[in-house]
């Protein structure tokens, strides 16, 4: 009796996994075509198939990715790309996230007449398509002098990303007892001393979400990035474009391959080292 | 006294000159354009180098991708005040957005020459849409061009592609008989729009020029553009089910290997067989798509430049110099051998070995074809129409061409009232 009663829990442990694998099989089908196909040479995909092993691992296409594939009369690969989108997506995502922090504190911890009213103008920023806001954006940076510029795409990072970062924190923060900020207060502490010294301590879960949140978005943006830089201050999103999209070539799939694999390195990154963090800190306060 | 009065207005003429200098700064173009890679890339960055050679100082900042990508960034900089000296432009939307930034006018450079004699005047008139050259064609695509696998066609007999739709349903029956897919169709919006036009061209030029782009509703509603329908229902059929969203050059493998018949493309399908190894006559053969009209059909698709106001000196000689280059026949010749498509001018000869005959095929069948009023303009490729109608008629072509549900005259039907719609 027990051991058939352990049979069938292992019956449908099986089951369990063969359905479970089949679909991560299902999910992971394009990741894999893309990893084999960087390994590919153009000829081989041509004559071939675009699914398919490749005859012999070539790395040229890595190499050419990285380092010499010509992208508008440029042959540096992606690399210089790379390095602009981390100086757009680093500092964006710093900043942002600090603004964001700031404001999630004031709006739920000191509360003013008219906070409600604020924050809900913060968040409306969330539902607001990129595409309407192309004009505007050209218009602002226009008049500040920063067309075309890095400076520019960070500028437009920070204060969208606000929209994101204020939500998140603001919902957080609610949480912070009002008690310990009453106790600091009667201690002496003011505003900022109070955000330094006890509301930072108690918010990396949060700011983890957010810093996650940021880069990776900022990281993979390409509207804004394609829109507003120019030439070789271009984002890495804006250079993958510039490899792929186009009707009356031949796709170039072994380099695309390879590049893509490259440009989702950082973000993945970030995901390995943050991601742990991302449910928990989504999470945290849901459920008291 | 005298000498110092000397002194100094010799030092304030010195002055002048130099204040005045940067106005005489050495020629500078900035163009924006969608051709970053490969060989379109190629082909733009040897458009440079001949530009640079006339003392041009070139800045080419491609948006690559699709083209309201670079639309939005061409409005980005036109707000910002600093519009790019020139930037790639195509067909009705000449016209459209030289109402929103102000362009440089080109008539005394174009009169200098005998470019204008030497291109089709549907072309022209594209490129000068208020009267005035504002713009210039810097290549151009046969659309209606066919290809078949030699292989498939081996295995049904066939030594010759099909000049006529009936000759051509003769042919892809045969092959569905043998097993074959007749038609390679990967399902992308313009390419489905692409086919209608195709076929309504090869019915008759005349109709395609009323119905698409003059949108005429007689000829909307007339008895040429229900046969097309009908003959795309019948292309529908021989295509694969299963092929859905796909890029076309997927399918180039399976269309060499014999696994499919027909694949109707652009002249660029013919430079990404030849990098891939593969041989016209030997593993493909190319010419025009079928066509009923007896006389040559052409159906364009011409990438343009369009030149933007600048106040700039050093910009305005840049543009004079570039348009002077894009006009000449080396520019012909160069930048239409890198990338597979056809010069603008009909005075060029194609017969050195750096053309392929895919090429010289279309070159002559635009000349044939300009002769006998049948140049035509893309449809799927943004020529015959402004992007808002092309969306309107590309939706109910696309509809059509995925659901074998609907009859080809309610198709008909729709296509005419969608044109009512956005007209």
């Amino acid at each position: 009796m027990v051991e058939a009663r352990s049979l069938s829990t292992r019956g449908s442990r099986i089951l369990l996994y063969v359905v479970l694998i089949a679909f991560a099989a299902f999910y992971l089908t394009p990741l894999i075509v893309v990893i084999l196909n960087s390994f590919r040479s153009f000829q081989e995909i041509t004559q071939t198939s675009v699914l398919g092993f490749p005859r012999e691992f070539r790395f040229d296409n890595w190499v050419q990715a990285w380092g010499s594939y010509c992208i508008a009369g440029i042959c540096s690969g992606i690399s210089p790309y790379m390095w602009n989108s981390l100086l757009i997506a680093v500092p964006a995502t710093l900043i942002s996230t600090l603004l964001g922090a700031m404001n999630g504190y004031l709006l739920s911890l000191w509360r003013f007449k008219g906070a409600g009213l604020i924050f809900g103008i913060i968040t409306f920023g969330v539902f607001l398509p990129a595409q309407m806001k192309l004009v505007p954006w050209a218009i602002t940076l226009r008049d500040l002098g920063l067309s075309n510029t890095l400076s520019g795409l960070v500028l437009i990072h920070v204060v969208q990303g606000m929209s994101f970062t204020t939500l998140f924190c603001r919902n957080y923060y609610v949480n912070v007892p009002k008690d310990l900020i009453k106790a600091a207060k009667v201690d002496g502490a003011g505003f900022l001393q109070i955000f330094w010294r006890i509301i930072l301590p108690l918010s990396p879960p949060i700011l983890i979400v957010t810093v996650i949140w940021q880069f990776t978005g900022i990281w993979n943006e390409f509207l804004y990035g394609i829109t507003f830089s120019e030439g070789s201050a271009r984002p890495v999103t804006a250079a993958l474009m510039a490899l792929s999209a186009n009707i009356a070539q031949a796709r170039e799939y072994g380099i695309e391959s390879a590049s893509v694999l490259i440009a989702a390195l950082p973000t993945l990154l970030v995901y390995l080292f943050g991601g742990k963090y991302f449910v928990r800190g989504l999470t945290a306060g849901a459920v008291k | 006294m005298k000498a110092s009065l000397f002194r100094t207005t010799g030092l304030a003429l010195l002055a002048a000159c130099l204040v005045h200098a940067p106005a005489q700064a050495e020629p500078r173009l900035t163009v924006i354009s969608q051709w970053s890679a490969g060989a379109e890339g190629a082909a733009m960055d040897a458009f440079g180098k001949m530009v640079t050679e006339k003392g041009v100082k070139w800045e080419h900042s491609p948006v690559s991708g699709f083209t309201t990508d670079m639309m939005n960034k061409l409005r980005a900089d036109i707000i910002a005040g600093k519009p790019p000296a020139a930037s790639q432009l195509k067909g009705p939307e000449i016209k459209a957005w030289s109402a929103i930034g102000a362009t440089v006018n080109l008539n005394d450079v174009v009169k200098a020459t005998d470019y204008e004699k030497n291109i089709s005047a549907d072309l022209a008139k594209i490129h000068k849409p208020k009267g005035d050259w504002i713009a210039l064609p810097l290549q151009i695509y046969r659309v209606n061009t066919l290809f078949a696998s030699k292989k498939a066609m081996d295995k049904v007999g066939a030594t010759e592609l099909p000049k006529t739709w009936d000759e051509f349903n003769a042919l892809a029956a045969k092959m569905a008989a043998a097993g074959i897919t007749p038609v390679a169709h990967g399902g992308i919006g313009w390419a489905d729009a692409m086919y209608f036009e195709l076929t309504l061209a090869g019915i008759s030029a005349d109709a395609y020029r009323k119905s698409i782009m003059e949108l005429d509703d007689k000829a909307l509603r007339g008895p040429e553009v229900l046969a097309a329908f009908k003959q795309l229902r019948q292309l529908t059929k021989w295509m694969s089910p299963s092929n859905a969203g796909q890029h076309w050059s997927v399918f180039l493998p399976a269309l060499m290997k014999g696994d499919y018949g027909f694949l109707m493309m652009g002249g660029w399908a013919s430079g990404v067989l030849k990098k891939g190894n593969f041989e016209e006559g030997k593993d493909f053969l190319c010419g025009p798509t079928p066509n009923n009209t007896g006389k040559p059909v052409f159906d364009m698709n011409a990438d343009g430049m369009i030149f933007w106001d600048t106040k700039n000196a050093d910009l305005l000689a840049g543009q004079k110099a570039t348009a002077q280059v894009a006009m000449s026949k080396e520019f012909a010749r160069t930048f239409t051998q890198i990338n597979g498509s056809i010069p603008v001018r009909t005075d060029i000869d194609l017969s050195d070995a750096g053309f392929q005959d895919c090429q010289r095929d279309a070159a002559k069948n635009l000349s044939g074809a300009i002769a006998a009023n049948q140049a035509i303009m893309s449809l799927g490729h943004n020529m015959a129409q402004t992007s808002p109608v092309t969306a309107a008629l590309r939706d109910v072509l696309t509809e059509y061409v995925h659901n074998d549900k609907i009859m080809p005259e309610e198709a008909q039907k729709r296509l005419a009232d969608a044109v009512d719609t956005v007209r």
